[in-house]
């Protein structure tokens, strides 16, 4: 058969990036132009800057693409982009880029989910995954527990009712005056840090569904830093560490429960808190007792990527799943319904 | 030399095939719809009722701004990606400019103005009378009363007196443009008073064969204000 080649656009959040990928397997090409050092100062991703950055991005890393991989425009066969979720204005930099760039090479146009490409990056990375599977999607927008049948065939089965894992890692670091994103400082500062020091909730809510919360672990462990203040004792690392430990512990616990009441072999993890050393750890030891295999992406396949999209859109490309020129940009996980 | 121009920096969005004597064809949608659902279908029934294609274009011509933040960008992205998978250069035309190449051979000076909400427009000053619009003064945002005294105070500086006020920024204060330029200001059809894509591909004829191209990886829009964050950023309030 005839090798599929797809560009992936993606520029969803604060990273622009493209990548070619042959067969939703092999990554010719994987550029990723990050803005964090400039959404450092301002403590957060503010979306129009980030999304005047990947105006001015947008073509630099395409053709970057091209240049790694050595390969012409005429090889490839579609031109896949992410068109939900994200911040809108960013989202529509990409999708304007690509459907243009679709069009102009008489391309097929392939529209992709962000969450789906997350998900995606565990196959791009392993080629044994057995479904059906867990997996947790852990990022800065999102957290949610998905039961997979296959690839491409999603079912959410619990996701969180305030904060996002990520989101609740950056507000921690920002108050205890560590660095933006919040995920990688405060797994640093973990390190050095003991845990039970300090003692914040697990919170599981109901035990019978796979719903979360962390903004109750969010507000407590802002109450503890607090009376730490008064005292004068704050440490930094032992509230890190604490912290981290609550959150991944109530995360794995969860994840577990799914695999068992749904009876899966497989559990994957996906998003850019997959990158988080701690829930890999902690995850990997709770899926060893449970006899389960677990997956999940290298770190450079878990924060937000190119590569992922385009190997996600090479199913939708062999299902002649193409979007139209008219296609439009979402913020939300769903196409809303015209009436 | 043919030129194919793209407009979607305020609330029309504006695709037109223009050569060097004439208007092939042109399409202006002023109506609620989101520019990325429109852009693309009009570029395509644009070439395809022209049986042309982007082989056939000498040269890619959008609005850079000012204008609104996300509609700029949409114009400008899909623009780039069709000159980066076609190789066709890219011309960068000022929204303003185009605004006020709709009137020409006026002895008035002709104010492009456009809503830039936050009880600002954007505004520009420009001289028609010897055919293409030529600058009196820099492009600007600013409150509608800062622009008429600045309008008012050029106009004495170089003997002009009536105006032409063009654009959505014109609407938003309409009533209060009137009162204060009184019979100073003349009436402009309605069909002349928003940017035209046909406007843009003429001014994109004259600078693709001056050689006036832009750099793709480098060009980004013409906002004229920083975003909220980086304001509050300067005065430190982040
Ligand atoms: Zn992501």
């Amino acid at each position: 058969m005839k090798d599929t080649i797809i560009l992936g656009i993606e520029s969803s959040c604060d990273e622009t990036a493209a990548s070619l990928v042959k067969n939703g397997q092999d990554i010719l090409a994987n550029i990723v132009n990050s803005q964090i050092s400039i959404h450092q100062q301002f403590g957060g991703v503010v979306p129009e800057v980030a999304s005047r950055k990947h105006i001015e991005n947008i073509a630099v890393v395409v053709d970057a693409a091209f240049k790694e991989s050595g390969l012409s425009y005429s090889d490839i066969d579609a031109v896949a982009v992410t068109n939900r979720p994200g911040l809108i204005g960013a989202l529509l930099v990409g999708l304007s880029f690509a459907k243009s760039f679709a069009y102009a090479l008489n391309k097929p146009l392939i529209a992709v989910n962000h969450l789906h490409g997350h998900i995606y990056a565990n196959s791009l990375a392993h080629k044994n995954i057995e479904f059906p599977a867990i997996c947790l999607v852990v990022s800065g927008g999102h957290t949610s527990l998905l039961y997979m049948k296959n690839i491409g065939e999603y079912e959410i089965i619990g996701e969180t009712r305030d904060d996002a894992a990520g989101e609740a890692f950056d507000k921690v670091a920002r108050f205890m005056g560590l660095g933006y994103p919040g995920g990688p400082e405060v797994q640093k500062a973990a390190e050095q840090g003991q845990l039970g020091k300090v003692k914040l909730p697990r919170v599981f809510l109901d035990k019978n569904d796979f719903e979360f919360s962390f903004s109750g672990l969010k507000t407590a462990t802002m109450n503890e830093w607090k009376k730490m203040e008064r005292r004068g004792e704050q440490n930094v690392h032992d509230m890190a560490a604490e912290f981290q430990a609550a959150l991944v512990e109530v995360l794995v616990e969860k994840t577990m429960r799914a695999a068992a009441r749904y009876k899966v072999k497989t559990v994957l993890i996906a998003g850019g808190v997959a990158a988080n050393q701690a829930l890999r750890n902690l995850m990997q030891e709770k899926a060893g007792e449970n006899n389960l295999q677990l997956f999940y992406p290298p770190l450079a396949l878990c924060t937000d990527n190119a590569a992922m999209i385009a190997g996600t859109a090479y199913h939708s490309y062999t299902n002649g799943d193409f979007a139209p020129l008219n296609i439009n940009a979402y913020p939300g996980l769903f196409v809303p319904v015209k009436n | 030399m043919l030129v194919l121009a793209v407009d979607s920096a305020t609330p029309v969005a504006g695709v037109a095939l223009v050569n060097d004597e004439k208007v092939i064809r042109e399409d202006f949608v002023n109506y609620k719809k989101t520019h990325s659902e429109t852009l693309m279908p009009m570029i395509d029934k644009v070439l395809k009722e022209c049986d042309c294609c982007l082989d056939d274009i000498d040269a890619i011509a959008v609005t850079i701004g000012p204008g609104s933040f996300t509609g700029l960008r949409i114009g400008m992205a899909t623009v780039k990606g069709l000159c980066l998978a076609s190789g066709k250069p890219l011309v960068g035309i000022s929204t303003l400019e185009v605004l006020a190449h709709n009137i020409t051979g006026s002895d008035a000076m002709v104010c492009p103005l456009l809503d830039a909400r936050k009880q600002e427009v954007y505004c520009g000053f420009f001289n028609v009378s010897s055919g293409l619009p030529q600058e009196i003064a820099a492009t600007t945002a600013c409150s509608p009363q800062e622009f008429a005294a600045a309008a008012l105070d050029l106009a004495r500086q170089n003997d002009i007196d009536r105006f032409i006020l063009l654009g959505d920024g014109y609407y938003a204060y309409k009533d209060y443009f009137q009162q204060e330029f009184g019979q100073k200001l003349i009436k402009v059809p309605s069909h002349l008073l928003l940017p035209r894509a046909a406007a843009a591909g003429s001014l994109g004829i004259i600078k693709a064969s001056q050689g006036d191209f832009k750099d793709i990886f480098q060009l980004r829009p013409v906002y004229l204000r920083l975003s909220e964050a980086e304001y509050r950023l300067g005065r430190g309030e982040l």
